[in-house]
C-alpha cells in the first residue's frame, strides 16, 4: 500500500509535481521560521544566562560566607556613552583565593582593567576626557565572549583598592560569582539582564503572526490540482479502495512533502541564522551560536511535523468521504452561517475584558492571555472571511447593474469559501501589520519626540536618596573645584545647584528644591524664576515623570522666602549642567560628574529615558518590520498559488460560457471582481480589527491610547494591495488561452 | 439469485431517482438495464454495486444484505468480487495502464509482482500488446475502455457492472468492447449488469429490463 | 390484409355507415390513396358474412350505402386478438404498426402496453441477429448489422412515440 502511495505522490505528471514542489517550498519556509522561533527562545535564555555574573552582589548565593574563599569587594554600576549602556564592575580582592568573574584569567589589580572587545574599540576612538578618564589604569586584557551578553556589549572590569571601594560605599562583599539567571532573581535590579518572560511573550505572538500566513500558504498549495486528485481518488474508490486506504495515500503524500520540506527548511534556517542574530529584539543582538537548537527542538520538528501533516491529511480526508462516482455531480457547498463570526467576536471581547479588568499579574499569565486573544482573532478572521464574502457578494449581486458583476456576485455567493481562500493570507498579513504598526507607533510616540538640543544637552545629577522616608543627600556639599572644572569644559554653558527644601518627603508632589535665581539663568532648559525673585522653589522631577515630553523650559518657578545665605547651608539636592548638546560636551561632563560623585547609575540628560528601553523599542521596531516584511510576501505567494489554482477550476465552466458567446473581456472582469470584492471587504475588516486589537492591548497592558500611524503604513498597505492586484492581473491574459474550445472536450 | 434489489427508493436532494424499483439478476446472465436518460438506471446500478446505499428498500448479493454493510465492507466487495467498466473517468491518470489493471489486486494486498503479472496476462488477450506502460491520457478511447475492461476482470469478479461502456466510442470500437466483454464474461460464468440506452448494445445481453421514472418494468412475454 | 381488420377496429368505436368508415380510413390511414367504395362495401359484406359485424338497414330497401354496421362480440374478440399480437419485425412495418398504435389509442386502449410488447419482440430479434454476427461469416455479419440498424431505428421511433402518447391521445380524442 505504501509503495503504491509513494508512486502516486511522485509520478503524478506535471500538475501533481508542481503541486508537490509548491507544498515543499511552503513547508520549507514554515520550518525555517519555526526553527528560528525555537532558536530565538534558546538564544534569549542563553543570553540571559550570560548576564548572570553581573548580578553578583545582589543574590544571596554570592554573599553567603564560604570556607577557604577570600571575599571580593564587588561594585557594579551602570554607565552610558552616547546612548549606549556600559556595564562597569569595580572590584578589589582581599586575598589570593578570591572568586574570579568569567571571561578573564586573573583579577585586575588596582590600576588595571579588562574590557570587552567592543569597549576596547570604543575607548580607542574616543577622546579620554569623554570616556577613558572614567576608568583609572590601563587595559591588561580582553573579556572573553563567554562573559558577554552580546557581541557588541560594552563591559569593563576595573581593579581597585579596598580602601577606594569602601570610600565610595556601593560595593558588596561577595564570596562567589552569581549564576542566577536575572529573570529568576527577585532582588536583582531590573536594568541588568533581560525580561526573558516578556520576550517570550513577544516571540510567541510574532511566531503566531508569521506562522499563520505560512500555514495558509501550505493549505493553498495543497489545494492545487484538487479536482484531479478527487477524480483519482474517486477512480480508486470505484475499484474498491476503502476510505481508509484513500486517507492513507493522502497521509503518505502529505508526509513525503513535509519531509522534503523539512530537508529544505533546515539549511534555510542556517542560512538566515546570522542575519537573524543581528536583530536586537532583546535590546542587544545575539551571537549567531546563541541561535542554537536543542536535540528536542530538532526531534520535534523532524518527527513531529511529518506526523502532524500526515494526521491532518488523514483527518481532512476522513471528513470529506470521497464518493466512487467522483466529481460528475457538483454539489453546492453549504453556505456559511452567521455563527462563523463567533471566534472573531470572542477574541475581541477577550481583549476588551482585559481593558476593563486589567491584565493578568504574571508575565506568564499575560503571555497566555494575549496569545489566546490574538490567536482567537486570527482564527476568527479565517472563520468569518467566507461569511463576509458571501454577504458582500449577495449585496453586490442584488445591486449589480453589469452582467459581470452579477455573475461574479452569484458565483461568489455560491462558493464563498473558494473566493476567500485566495485572499485569506493577505487578510491575515494586513491584520498582523496593522497591529504591529499600531502598537509600535504608539509606543514610539509615548516615548516622546527626539528632543531639542536644550533638553538633550542638559545633564542632571541627583544627590538625594530616600532613607527611611526621609530625604538625605549623598554628599555634604558640591566642591567648588568641581564647579570650576565643569565650567571649564568646552561646550558647557552653565552650572546650577539645587538645594533640598526643608521638611520635604520623598514622595511628595510639588517643588522639592530651592535654587538661586542668579544661577538658574545659566540653565534655561529647566525653566526660569518668576520676576523679582531671588530664590525660587523648583520641582526636581521637572514635570511629570522622567523623560516624558514636558515643557521644562516653559516653567516659571515661584519665589521662595529664603535668603541666599541660608540657601548655601542646605543639603544639595540636584546638580544641573547645561551644555551645547554636543556628544563631546555631554560625555566630558558625564566623566567629570562620575569621577566626582560615583553612583549606581550615571547622570543623564533631561531627554533620556533609560537608554535600555530606547534600545528595546528599537529592537521591537525591527521585529515588527521583520514580521511585516515576511508575512506580506508570504501572503502574496498564497494569493498567486490560489489564483493559479482557481484558474484551473474555472477552466470548464468558463469555457462553456465562452462557447455560448460571452466575450473573454467580460470573463476577465468576472475573475477580477471575484478576487477584488472579497479582498477589499475583508481587508477593511481586518485592518479595522487590527487597530481595534492594538488599541485594546495598549490600553490593557500599557494604559496607552492608539496613535494614528504615519504615512509609511499607508504606503505599505497600498503597495501590498497593488501587488496583489498585479498578481491577479498577470493571470488574466492567460484566461483566453485556458478557456479555448479544446477545454470543453470531455475525457 | 445473484443480485436482488427490492423496492429501492433513492433521492439526490430533492430529485427522486428511484421510487420502489425491484429487479432480480440471475447468476451467469447478462442483463441489460435500459431506459431514457434521467430514468434512474445508472442509480439502480450504483445501488446494486454497493456504491450508493438506497434510502429505502433492500439489496441482496448471493443471499446476503448489501445495503446494511458499512463503507469498508462494501469497498472490499467492490474490490474482490465486483468489476467495473464505466463510460469515462475511471482510470487513475498517474498510473500506467498495467498498474491501473493491477490496482484492485494491489489494493487487496497482493504483492506487486504477482499483481503486475496477473495484469500483464490480460493485455494480449484484449489486443493491447505494447501498451502496458502508457498513461491513460496516451490511449485511444477504445484502448482505454479495454484497459478498463481488463481491470474489471483482473480480480475474477462474480459480477461485472458496465455503465454505458461504449458511450464515448465509435461503432467499431464499441462493437469490439462489447464482444470482448460478453465473451470473457461468459467464459468465466460471470454475471453482467449492463446499463445502456442503445438497443444494439442491449442486444448483447440475454435479457433486458426497462427503467422508467424510477421504476422497473420487466420484459413482457411475447407471442409472435 | 389489414383493411378488414382496420375497418373492424374502426367499427368497434361506434356503429357507422360505410361512408363514415371510408372517410375515417382515408383521413387517418389513406395518405393519398383513398380506399375505393367498392372495396369498403365488399369488405364489410365479407365481415358480415363471417359474423363479425351486423348490417342493419336504416331505410327499408336501401343499398349497401344505406346500411348501418355494428360490430359483434366475435368482431370485438378478433380486434382485441389482432391488436394484442406483435407484428413480425420486418423493415417498413411502420405502416402496420403505426396503424395499430393509432387504433389502439382511438379505441381507448393503452398504446403503451403495445409499444412495450413490440419493443420486446424487436430486442429478441436483435439478440438473434447479434448471435448470428458472432457465429456466422463476415457476410452474415454485414447482413445482420443492416437488420440491426433498421430495428434500432424502429426502436427509436417507439421510444419517441412512447413519450408522445399523451399528446397523441388528446389530439385523437378531439
Amino acid at each position: 500500500m505504501i509503495p503504491l502511495a509513494l508512486r502516486l505522490t511522485v509520478a503524478g505528471g506535471r500538475e501533481a509535481l508542481t503541486r508537490l514542489v509548491a507544498i515543499v517550498l511552503a513547508v520549507a519556509i514554515g520550518v525555517a521560521l519555526l526553527l528560528a522561533t525555537l532558536a530565538g527562545i534558546n538564544a534569549v535564555n542563553a543570553q540571559n544566562a550570560r548576564y548572570a555574573w553581573l548580578e553578583t552582589g545582589f543574590t544571596p548565593e554570592s554573599r553567603t560566607a564560604r570556607q577557604g574563599v577570600d571575599p571580593l569587594w564587588w561594585q557594579v554600576t551602570g554607565d552610558t556613552y552616547d546612548g549606549k549602556t556600559i556595564a562597569r564592575v569595580d572590584l578589589a580582592a582581599t586575598g589570593s583565593h578570591a572568586p574570579i568573574p568569567p571571561g578573564i584569567a586573573h583579577l585586575p589589580g588596582p590600576g588595571e582593567f579588562y574590557t570587552s572587545p567592543a569597549m576596547s574599540a570604543l575607548l580607542r576612538r574616543t577622546p579620554t576626557a569623554q570616556l577613558g578618564d572614567r576608568y583609572v589604569g590601563r587595559q591588561v586584557g580582553t573579556i572573553a565572549n563567554s562573559a558577554l551578553p552580546a557581541p557588541d556589549s560594552l563591559v569593563i572590569v576595573v581593579g581597585r583598592t579596598v580602601a577606594d571601594l569602601s570610600r565610595i560605599g556601593l560595593a558588596e562583599r561577595v564570596t562567589a560569582i552569581s549564576t542566577t539567571v536575572p529573570s529568576s532573581c527577585s532582588d536583582c535590579p531590573a536594568a541588568i539582564g533581560i525580561n526573558a518572560n516578556g520576550i517570550t511573550l513577544v516571540l510567541s505572538v510574532v511566531a503566531l503572526a508569521i506562522l499563520f500566513p505560512v500555514l495558509i500558504l501550505i493549505a493553498t498549495a495543497t489545494r492545487l490540482a484538487a479536482t484531479r486528485r478527487e477524480q483519482r481518488f474517486a477512480a480508486m474508490r470505484l475499484v474498491g479502495a476503502t476510505p481508509r486506504q484513500v486517507s492513507l495515500i493522502s497521509a503518505v503524500e502529505a508526509a513525503t512533502a513535509t519531509v522534503a520540506g523539512i530537508a529544505l527548511g533546515f539549511p534555510l534556517f542556517f542560512a538566515i541564522r546570522a542575519p537573524l542574530a543581528g536583530i536586537p529584539f532583546t535590546g542587544a543582538p545575539f551571537f549567531p551560536s546563541d541561535l542554537s537548537l536543542t536535540l528536542l527542538d530538532v526531534l520535534i520538528v523532524a518527527i513531529g511535523l511529518p506526523v502532524a501533516a500526515a494526521s491532518a491529511a488523514w483527518i481532512a480526508l476522513r471528513r470529506v468521504q470521497i464518493s466512487p462516482l467522483g466529481v460528475t455531480r457538483r454539489v453546492t457547498p453549504r453556505p456559511p452561517r452567521a455563527y462563523r463570526l463567533i471566534p472573531l467576536v470572542a477574541g475581541i471581547l477577550q481583549l476588551a475584558y482585559f481593558t476593563v479588568v486589567g491584565p493578568p499579574e504574571t508575565t506568564g499569565g499575560q503571555t497566555i492571555a494575549y496569545v489566546a486573544g490574538f490567536g482567537l482573532i486570527l482564527v476568527g478572521l479565517i472563520c468569518a472571511g467566507p461569511w463576509l464574502t458571501m454577504t458582500g457578494a449577495r449585496v453586490a449581486a442584488r445591486r449589480a447593474r453589469w452582467p459581470a458583476a452579477l455573475l461574479a456576485g452569484r458565483r461568489l455567493a455560491d462558493n464563498p469559501q473558494a473566493g476567500f481562500r485566495a485572499i485569506s493570507g493577505l487578510v491575515l498579513a494586513l491584520f498582523v501589520t496593522s497591529v504591529s504598526v499600531g502598537v509600535i507607533t504608539t509606543l514610539v510616540a509615548a516615548a516622546g519626540p527626539s528632543s531639542g538640543a536644550a533638553t538633550s544637552g542638559t545633564m542632571v545629577n541627583y544627590f538625594w536618596r530616600d532613607s527611611a522616608g526621609q530625604l538625605v543627600s549623598s554628599v555634604p556639599s558640591v566642591p567648588t573645584s568641581t564647579i570650576t572644572n565643569l565650567n571649564a569644559i568646552d561646550g558647557v554653558t552653565g552650572v546650577t545647584v539645587i538645594y533640598q527644601k526643608p521638611a520635604v518627603r520623598p514622595d511628595q508632589a510639588g517643588p522639592d528644591g530651592l535654587v538661586l535665581c542668579a544661577q538658574l539663568t545659566q540653565t534655561p532648559a529647566i525653566g526660569r524664576c518668576s520676576p523679582g525673585a531671588t530664590v525660587a522653589a523648583i520641582d526636581s522631577k521637572f514635570g511629570n515623570g522622567f523623560g516624558r515630553r514636558s515643557t521644562f523650559d516653559q516653567a516659571v518657578w515661584p519665589s521662595a522666602p529664603i535668603t541666599p545665605e541660608a540657601l548655601a547651608a542646605l543639603p544639595v539636592h540636584v546638580l544641573v549642567v547645561s551644555t551645547n548638546g554636543s556628544t563631546a560636551a555631554v560625555e566630558t561632563v558625564r566623566t567629570e560628574l562620575e569621577n566626582a560623585f560615583p553612583r549606581r547609575f550615571p547622570p543623564d540628560t533631561l531627554s533620556s529615558i533609560s537608554p535600555d528601553s530606547n534600545r528595546l523599542l528599537a529592537g521591537y521596531k525591527q521585529l515588527a518590520d521583520v514580521v511585516i516584511l515576511v508575512s506580506l510576501p508570504i501572503a502574496g505567494c498564497s494569493l498567486a498559488v490560489a489564483v493559479a489554482a482557481g484558474l484551473t477550476e474555472r477552466k470548464r465552466p468558463f469555457s462553456v460560457l465562452r462557447l455560448t458567446g460571452v466575450p473573454v473581456a467580460m470573463l476577465r472582469r468576472v475573475v477580477a471582481l471575484e478576487t477584488v470584492v472579497p479582498l477589499v471587504l475583508t481587508a477593511t475588516v481586518s485592518i479595522a480589527v487590527g487597530f481595534l486589537a492594538a488599541q485594546l492591548f495598549l490600553h490593557a497592558q500599557l494604559d496607552q491610547t492608539l496613535v494614528a500611524p504615519g504615512p509609511q503604513y499607508y504606503v505599505i498597505v497600498a503597495v501590498g494591495l497593488v501587488a496583489a492586484l498585479a498578481i491577479l492581473g498577470s493571470t488574466l491574459p492567460m484566461l483566453s488561452r485556458i478557456t479555448g474550445p479544446e477545454a470543453v472536450r470531455f475525457d | 439469485m445473484m443480485l436482488e434489489a427490492r423496492e429501492i427508493t433513492f433521492s439526490f436532494g430533492q430529485t427522486v431517482a428511484l421510487r420502489g424499483a425491484t429487479v432480480i439478476v440471475y447468476p451467469g446472465e447478462i442483463l441489460a438495464v435500459m431506459g431514457p436518460s434521467g430514468s434512474g438506471k445508472s442509480t439502480l446500478l450504483h445501488c446494486l454495486a454497493g456504491i450508493l446505499v438506497p434510502d429505502r428498500g433492500e439489496i441482496s448479493f448471493a443471499g446476503q444484505r448489501l445495503d446494511t454493510l458499512d463503507e469498508g465492507a462494501r469497498s472490499a466487495l467492490r474490490r474482490d468480487r465486483f468489476g467495473f467498466v464505466f463510460q469515462f473517468g475511471q482510470l487513475v491518470p498517474e498510473l500506467t495502464a498495467q498498474e491501473n489493471v493491477a490496482l484492485p489486486l494491489l489494493l487487496g494486498g497482493t504483492s506487486r509482482s504477482a499483481a503486475m503479472g496477473e495484469a500483464a496476462a490480460w493485455f494480449s488477450r484484449l489486443g493491447l500488446d505494447g501498451l502496458e506502460r502508457r498513461r491513460s491520457g496516451e490511449l485511444s478511447g477504445g484502448e482505454a475502455q479495454r484497459v478498463a475492461l481488463a481491470r474489471g476482470l483482473v480480480s475474477r469478479p462474480e459480477v461485472l457492472f458496465a455503465d454505458e461502456p461504449t458511450g464515448a466510442l465509435d461503432s467499431l470500437a464499441g462493437e469490439q468492447v462489447m464482444e470482448l466483454l460478453t465473451a470473457t464474461a461468459r467464459e468465466r460464468n460471470a454475471t453482467v449488469v449492463l446499463v445502456t440506452h442503445e438497443p444494439r448494445v442491449a442486444a448483447y445481453a440475454d435479457r433486458e429490463v426497462i427503467v422508467r421514472d424510477g421504476r422497473v418494468t420487466s420484459a413482457v412475454s411475447v407471442a409472435l | 390484409m389489414t383493411v378488414p381488420l382496420t375497418l373492424l377496429s374502426l367499427l368497434e368505436r361506434q356503429p357507422s355507415h360505410g361512408y363514415d368508415l371510408k372517410r375515417d380510413y382515408d383521413t387517418y390511414f389513406g395518405r393519398g390513396k383513398p380506399l375505393p367504395f367498392g372495396q369498403v362495401y365488399a369488405t364489410l359484406a365479407r365481415l358480415a358474412r363471417d359474423g363479425k359485424v351486423l348490417a342493419a338497414d336504416t331505410e327499408p330497401g336501401g343499398g349497401p350505402d344505406r346500411k348501418r354496421y355494428v360490430i359483434t362480440g366475435e368482431g370485438v374478440t378478433e380486434v382485441a386478438a389482432w391488436l394484442a399480437e406483435a407484428v413480425p419485425p420486418e423493415p417498413h412495418l411502420q405502416s402496420v404498426f403505426f396503424v395499430k398504435v393509432v387504433l389502439a389509442l382511438m379505441s381507448g386502449r393503452s398504446a403503451e402496453h403495445y409499444l412495450d410488447i413490440q419493443r420486446t419482440a424487436h430486442l429478441q430479434r436483435m439478440r438473434e441477429l447479434t448471435e448470428l454476427k458472432r457465429t456466422g461469416s463476415i457476410v452474415d455479419a454485414l447482413l445482420a448489422d443492416y437488420g440491426l440498424f433498421h430495428l434500432e431505428a424502429d426502436l427509436r421511433w417507439i421510444e419517441l412515440t412512447t413519450s408522445r402518447l399523451d399528446a397523441l391521445a388528446k389530439e385523437l380524442a378531439s
